[in-house]
């Protein structure tokens, strides 16, 4: 039936490089330039799949990347494009959508089903019983189309990379090449985009002529430095400001590649898609395009078949009939379409696998036997990219597709087939044209008009007098489009949803056009009445792999990470940054702080440098308390509020000059609070004079907290005055630790105990952090991380913002009070902290201590009353933990007004369903209230 | 049904009419999409109020209803939420005998994943939150999470390690264009007026009171107009006069080839800002937070695609051969409290139904419900008051930030 | 990916930068009546047209500008 020819003119096979593949299990072999399917079919294989829904057998069509019927596993790869995919070497191919195989589908039982099973049938069906639809959507998902993924990551590379060039010329087709040509003639860098393996477009599979002004073209763009070529590649999008995305397939070791590029101008020259014929047998293998045909013919030397007939209505349907003729091929009929011809049926016989056409009925109602029948009825604009640029397409009764409506951004221009017809010359003059004129335009020069392209007039053949199919992939047919027409479904994007005819894997290429003419017809309107459905991108698809590119994804480590490593250290994700979670037991760490000294890695803190004479003004405004006079060498703890009142950060701020501060931050807070405080100074106080600096991984930061924390410390300092006295607790001291000059030292208190958190220039955050264990180790002291130090904040009762506070926590909530200076004339927040005051009906964040001391309700849990037979939600914990200072369950949590006295007792609601009791405490701190180890 | 049209070879009846502009309605609802449709049904059945025109610039369910990931779910933060999209949940699962339309309603289990304590305790709080609620929602760990879902990736050493999800077993998607269309079917089978193609121009305003509107086809004296719009609702509301705390930005998705069935239940990450389902045609369905820049563009970036297949991949790293077919965006209408605007307005017969950010679609029927109910009794239900407009003036805002899904 | 034309770097992708919102000026403070702040806080034009907005050029120079964009189209000039 099929089979090979000899050599042809310009054919892309090397006869001398043979390759080996299977399919379905069976051997096959064919040569280096073949695409799976040209293979295949050389090896006399018609069948490579089932249809979506009703398992039809299906062949080849359109011979190109979004030919349906020829969609197929390669290995791990679903959905490959197999009429456009190069063959390789042991290679292991299956079809895809055959249960139990490709021969006997048990599924095309669908096909009897058919008049039921038209579009939208399952809206209309297994609507009772409602509880069965999750069976029969089981059932029907086992039918849905596409391959298989596997559970393994795939082990081939996936990649990123940019390029800014002037033009992108999106299609290596002769228009195309002569418009990166003439571009980078004149100049400019330019990148040429082509989809097949090969430049040329129909160049390559034309006459003698055209393949030798191929050859000049190659020439041409060979010669020129400041052009890149990308084969096997499309731009799929265009984007704001002409930002593409260019997929780069199966390049060296890359398996695809995103390219984002950003052109000043871009030429779009895809130049026309074959649209297929609707009628009835459509869809029958042997039924092909001529475009496909020539492909076969030309450039893989296959045989397409053996007898056919040829519907053509224009010159390229009669060009296939010269190249079927030389190939060997009995043309037994050629209905010429301009004349009034017309097929209305092909039939197919043999079943599963050997499914074939066997005849086709003419118009006239005269049948023809023949294996193979060609059909050359037109052609469809892919306009997308310019759509993307802002384009409407518009339909010429003329020519009878649609063509570029003008409308596009001027730095995006349309060339060749696109944008009208003419001879091969006129289409590289026009092509030459755009490329200067892109080229101009990328250079900010002014926009010159080009003249445009004549449009040929093409007989207007959409359907014939019979039903066929509309899109291959979704299985829908003309019939289905008429009939959700006549229900209502009737502007085109109802009816491409209802029948979800140009949703497959073809993205409407071939069906768009088509469900239009036919929506059109039903509705008794022009296809400019109609109207098509919007184009979006990607216009090919991209793999997941390409779009995320390598993965990059920082991680922030401080400089005494190697340590912690080294120790044992459990990680915890805290935003961006890694830090120690506890180093085996946290519970000792706690005991251990309390009784001797810890230390723990405080980097990712928030720290900000502010310097100026009007610093004391921005603290003023940023916080709710007040700065103004803060001694030199003081610090103070603060909590900034958003304008709405709501808690946005806290921490504590302490003077090192006369205008020198430094404000420290939460570690999640850090960026945010950067940036709200350079928002303020440019936009509402671009007059006051303060620099800020952000220096939280400027500093490695350490804390040494407990009762021997000074002496150890005293151990690592000469330069600062450690005693009491001296040094009080809320002091800040810049000083030299362990031979590091520039070290701040804050004598503050998170953990409640006496500590120092040392602040070192971050190179030396490691020698400084291994000098106080080794200086400390007859102390007793003991590294402890973040888990111990939240335990210690617990029992002293620290509300951490974003955990003991959310999105409509304001100020007076937490407890605050004292610290909110209303009489303030501005802060950040007052206004709302104002009325929050008046209003007093705000829950209130308490601490809590269960009444069984070993239970530990979970952080979340909520707080409920019963009133009126009904349970209310009062509150909820918010941090909580077993103590190991205290040997009893502790918490925080918010509480409605009328439970948040102390020795109040409130409900818990465990998760298990139980409730247990709590009582309300007299204060946040379940330990030392009074700060007497602090002060020390 | 469907086999008495197959085997007589009759064609299936009208769903809607094409009706002929009226110069009067009882009520004018802009918007015909889930929430406006929904609205008309449920004023005609539930108080046989018929007189009404839904209008729509374009066609049923072409904006965030035809546009949205199609998800179901009540596992939201506050009460107040939760019992409003139960009630939601509750009236989708009788939705398709109901409508005698197939609506695809499946509950197959819907995980919230988290990354990080901060995010775990959250799940916690919604978990109890709803549980107390009466709707079924736990807090699962990594190994349940690797038994619902084999392809995600839930050892220690991703760079977002999971700690621990969300489970909340009645929440799943659902068929977004045969709600709009079961609930268009209905309304018209009632007598209410569906206006595709019929765009509204203005509101007239007479001593604070709604008299009427001109739309593309007419105008229509009304003394009740509804703004059950999205990405519209800002201009629609300015047209009599009224300003929302609403910023609109572009909410994207995507979609891939089919594949054969492998995600048997939606997961989410709020961490990653991601979601993906697969349907039923064995696509995946992804989608994420709303872009950061405020636009009334439809139009789809490139970013999106990229970030989103960082994070699918993150999750399930053997997937990345599988490729984005097709992107789309929505209209998101974004609050300051992540809750919608619902109900009467300083204009007297002027009632929104708006602000419903990327959230809006799994409430079509209990907003369609309630609002039916305030616009037939005068009396705003119990359900709605909390989503009053007044409550952004005198600052009462609804807490929902850690339940919409991603992005908050 | 569009091209937002900052006042001091020159034309640069807008991952560079954060989009803050409608250029909006702070009301008195000191003692301003509730529906004036919570308009201040919540209100929003939200038009589909030109906005004059604030931008931060996060990845670049850290300033805080402004531009005019249109909001449908997305073209956005650079603010008198």
């Amino acid at each position: 039936m099929s089979g090979r020819l000899g050599p042809q003119p310009g054919e892309e096979i090397d006869r001398q490089a043979p390759l080996a593949f299977t399919w379905n299990g069976d051997e096959h072999r064919g040569f280096a330039g073949d695409t799976i399917a040209s293979a295949l079919t050389a090896a006399g294989v018609s069948v490579f799949s089932r249809s979506f829904k009703y398992h039809r057998p299906r062949g080849l069509l359109a011979a190109t990347f979004h030919d349906p019927g020829c969609t197929v596993q390669v290995g791990d790869e679903p959905n490959v494009r197999g009429a456009h995919r190069q063959l390789a070497e042991g290679m292991v191919v299956q079809p895809q959508n055959a249960w139990p195989s490709l021969h006997r589908d048990v599924k095309a039982a669908n096909q009897l089903a058919g008049r039921f099973l038209g579009a939208g049938f399952y809206y209309k069906t297994f609507i009772k019983p409602q509880r069965l639809w999750p069976a029969y959507q089981r059932v029907l998902s086992r039918f849905a189309a596409g391959g298989r993924v596997t559970d393994q990551p795939a082990e081939d590379r996936f990649d990123q990379r940019y390029a800014h060039v002037d033009v992108c010329v999106a299609g290596g087709g002769p228009a195309g090449m002569a418009a990166a040509i003439a571009a980078a003639g004149a100049g400019a860098r330019v990148l040429l985009v082509e989809e097949e393996y090969r430049l040329g477009g129909h160049l390559r599979f034309g006459s003698e002529t055209e393949l030798s002004t191929l050859a000049d073209l190659h020439r041409a763009v060979a010669g020129l430095e400041n052009l890149e070529v990308v084969t096997n590649g499309v731009v799929a999008g265009r984007y704001d400001d002409n930002w593409l995305s260019v997929v780069e397939r199966q390049r060296g070791p890359v398996f695809e590649r995103l390219v984002k590029v950003r052109a000043r101008t871009v030429v779009v020259a895809p130049g026309l898609i074959e649209r297929p014929y609707v009628f009835d047998g459509n869809d029958e293998p042997g039924v092909l395009l001529s475009t496909a045909v020539r492909r076969l013919v030309k450039l893989w030397a296959v045989r397409p078949g053996e007898r056919a007939v040829v519907l053509t209505a224009n010159d390229e349907g009669d060009a296939a009939v010269d190249d079927l003729r030389r190939a060997g091929v009995d043309v037994v009929r050629v209905v010429d379409a301009r004349s009034g011809g017309d097929v209305v049926q092909a039939e197919g016989g043999g079943r599963g696998e050997h499914r074939r056409v066997r005849r086709v009925t003419l118009g006239s109602g005269e049948r023809i036997e023949c294996d193979l029948f060609v059909t050359a009825v037109g052609w469809t604009a892919p306009t997308t990219l310019l759509n993307l640029a802002g384009d409407r397409p518009a339909f010429s009764a003329v020519a009878n597709r649609f063509l570029p409506g003008g409308l596009a951004h001027p730095s995006v221009l349309a060339t060749g087939g696109l944008a009208g017809d003419g001879s091969l010359d006129a289409l590289i003059e026009h092509g030459q044209a755009s490329g200067r004129e892109a080229a101009r335009r990328a250079g900010s020069g002014a926009a010159t008009a080009i003249p445009a392209l004549p449009v040929v007039a093409h007989p207007p053949l959409f359907r014939s007098r019979t039903h066929g199919m509309v899109d291959f992939s979704e299985d829908v047919s003309s019939k289905d489009i008429v009939a959700a027409a006549a229900e209502g479904y009737d502007s085109i994007e109802l009816v491409k949803r209802f029948t979800t005819a140009t949703m497959g894997p073809a993205q409407g290429k071939l069906e768009t056009v088509n469900l239009v003419a036919v929506l059109a017809e039903a509705n008794g309107k022009t296809i400019e009445e109609t109207g098509t459905t919007v184009w979006r991108p990607p216009y090919a698809p991209i793999t997941l792999g390409a779009l995320a590119g390598r993965g990059f994804e920082p991680v922030r480590y401080s400089p005494m990470q190697p340590w912690h490593e080294a120790h044992g250290a459990s990680p915890l994700v805290a935003g961006d940054w890694i830090r120690p979670d506890h180093y085996g037991d946290p519970d000792a760490e706690v005991r251990n702080v309390r009784s001797n000294v810890g230390i723990i890695d405080v980097t990712p803190l928030g720290k900000l440098d502010l310097r100026g004479p009007d610093v004391a003004q921005l603290l003023n405004l940023l916080y709710v308390n007040l700065w103004s006079k803060l001694a030199i060498g003081g610090v103070r703890y603060g909590v900034m509020c958003a304008e709405d009142g709501v808690v946005l950060d806290d921490g504590v701020t302490g003077r090192l000059g006369p205008e020198h501060y430094v404000m420290t931050t939460t570690s999640s807070g850090a960026g945010t609070v950067w940036e709200w405080i350079l928002n303020w100074l440019q936009t509402e106080h671009p007059e006051w004079r303060v620099h800020v600096t952000p220096v939280t991984t400027a500093f490695a930061s350490m804390n040494l907290a407990g009762p021997a924390s000074r002496e150890l410390l005293a151990r690592l300092v000469a330069d600062v005055d450690l005693a009491p006295e001296s040094f009080k607790y809320m002091q800040v001291r810049q000083g030299t630790v362990a031979g590091v000059a520039g070290c701040f030292m804050w004598r503050i208190g998170f953990t409640g105990e006496l500590s120092y958190e040392l602040h070192v220039p971050a190179a030396y955050g490691l020698h400084v952090w291994e000098a106080c264990l080794e200086a400390g180790a007859n102390l007793g002291i003991r590294a402890f991380g973040v888990e111990a130090q939240r335990i210690m904040r617990l029992e002293k009762g620290h509300f951490i913002v974003g955990q003991d506070t959310d999105g409509l926590t304001q100020a007076f909530a937490v407890g605050l009070g004292s610290l909110v200076k209303l009489e303030k004339q501005d802060f950040a927040g007052r206004p709302e902290l104002v009325w929050q005051q008046e209003r007093g009906d705000y829950q209130r964040l308490v601490g809590l201590q269960p009444v069984d001391p070993r239970c530990v309700p979970a952080e979340g849990c909520q707080i409920i009353e019963r009133v009126d037979g009904y349970t209310q939600i009062v509150g909820r914990i918010t941090s909580s933990r077993m103590s190991p200072t205290l040997d009893r369950s502790i918490c925080l949590g918010f509480v409605a007004p009328h439970l948040s006295h102390p020795d109040a007792v409130v409900r818990v609601r465990l998760p298990d369903g139980t409730d247990v009791s709590a009582r309300v405490m007299e204060q946040h701190a379940h330990f030392d209230p009074d700060g007497a180890r602090l002060r020390g | 049904m469907l086999v008495r049209h197959g085997l007589r070879n009759r064609p299936w009846p009208r769903a809607w009419r094409a009706p002929d502009l009226r110069a009067a309605y009882d009520v004018v609802i802009v918007g015909a999409g889930v929430h406006g449709l929904a609205t008309a049904y449920y004023l005609a059945r539930n108080f046989g109020v018929t007189n009404v025109a839904v209008i729509d610039k374009g066609y049923i369910g072409g904006g965030g209803s035809g546009r949205n990931t199609a998800i179901v779910r009540s596992n939201y933060l506050t009460p107040e939420g939760v019992a409003f999209y139960d009630r939601s949940v509750k009236l989708y699962e009788q939705l398709a005998a109901e409508l005698n339309f197939n609506v695809m309603f499946s509950q197959r289990g819907h995980l919230t994943l988290a990354h990080n304590d901060s995010s775990l305790r959250t799940m916690r709080w919604r978990a109890e939150v709803n549980k107390l609620q009466g709707v079924d929602s736990e807090v699962i760990g990594p190994d349940e999470i690797a038994r619902l879902v084999p392809f995600m990736d839930v050892s220690e050493h991703t760079r977002y390690p999971i700690l621990g999800a969300l489970y909340h077993p009645p929440g799943g998607t659902i068929r977004h264009d045969a709600v709009n269309w079961g609930y268009a079917r209905a309304a018209d089978a009632m007598g209410v007026e569906i206006h595709q193609q019929t765009e509204l121009l203005g509101i007239d305003v007479v001593d604070d009171e709604v008299v009427g509107v001109t739309t593309s086809r007419g105008h229509i004296s009304t003394p009740v107009v509804v703004n059950c719009t999205a990405g519209w609702s800002s201009l629609i509301s300015a047209m009599a006069g009224i300003t929302l705390p609403i910023s609109t930005h572009p909410l994207e998705a995507a979609v891939t080839e089919p594949v054969k069935p492998f995600l048997h239940t939606v997961v989410v990450s709020g961490t990653l800002h991601v979601y993906v389902s697969q349907t039923d045609r064995g696509e995946l369905v992804f989608g994420a937070s709303t872009d950061s820049v405020a636009s009334y563009s439809m139009r789809g970036s490139l970013a999106f695609c990229e970030e989103l297949a960082g994070h699918v991949l993150e999750l399930m790293p053997s997937l990345s051969k599988l490729r984005v077919l097709r992107q789309w965006a929505g209209l998101c209408d974004m609050t300051p409290d992540f809750s919608p605007v619902m109900g009467v307005t300083p204009v007297q017969g002027f009632l929104v139904d708006v602000g419903w950010g990327t959230y809006g679609f799994k409430a079509g029927p209990v907003s369609g419900e309630a609002m039916a109910e305030l616009i037939a009794t005068g009396k705003t239900p119990e359900m709605i008051a909390p989503f009053d407009l007044a409550r952004f003036p005198e600052g009462r805002l609804v807490g929902e930030k850690g339940a919409a899904a991603v992005g908050h | 990916m569009l091209l937002v034309p900052c006042p001091w770097c020159g034309p640069r992708g807008s991952a560079e930068f954060r989009f803050v919102g409608d250029a909006s000026s702070r009301p008195d403070a000191s003692a301003p009546k509730p529906d004036e702040w919570r308009a201040y806080l919540y209100a929003q034009a939200n038009e589909a047209d030109w906005t004059t907005e604030t931008w931060y050029h996060r990845a670049g120079c850290r300033r805080y500008f402004k531009v005019e964009r249109h909001r449908v189209s997305n073209e956005v000039r650079s603010a008198p």
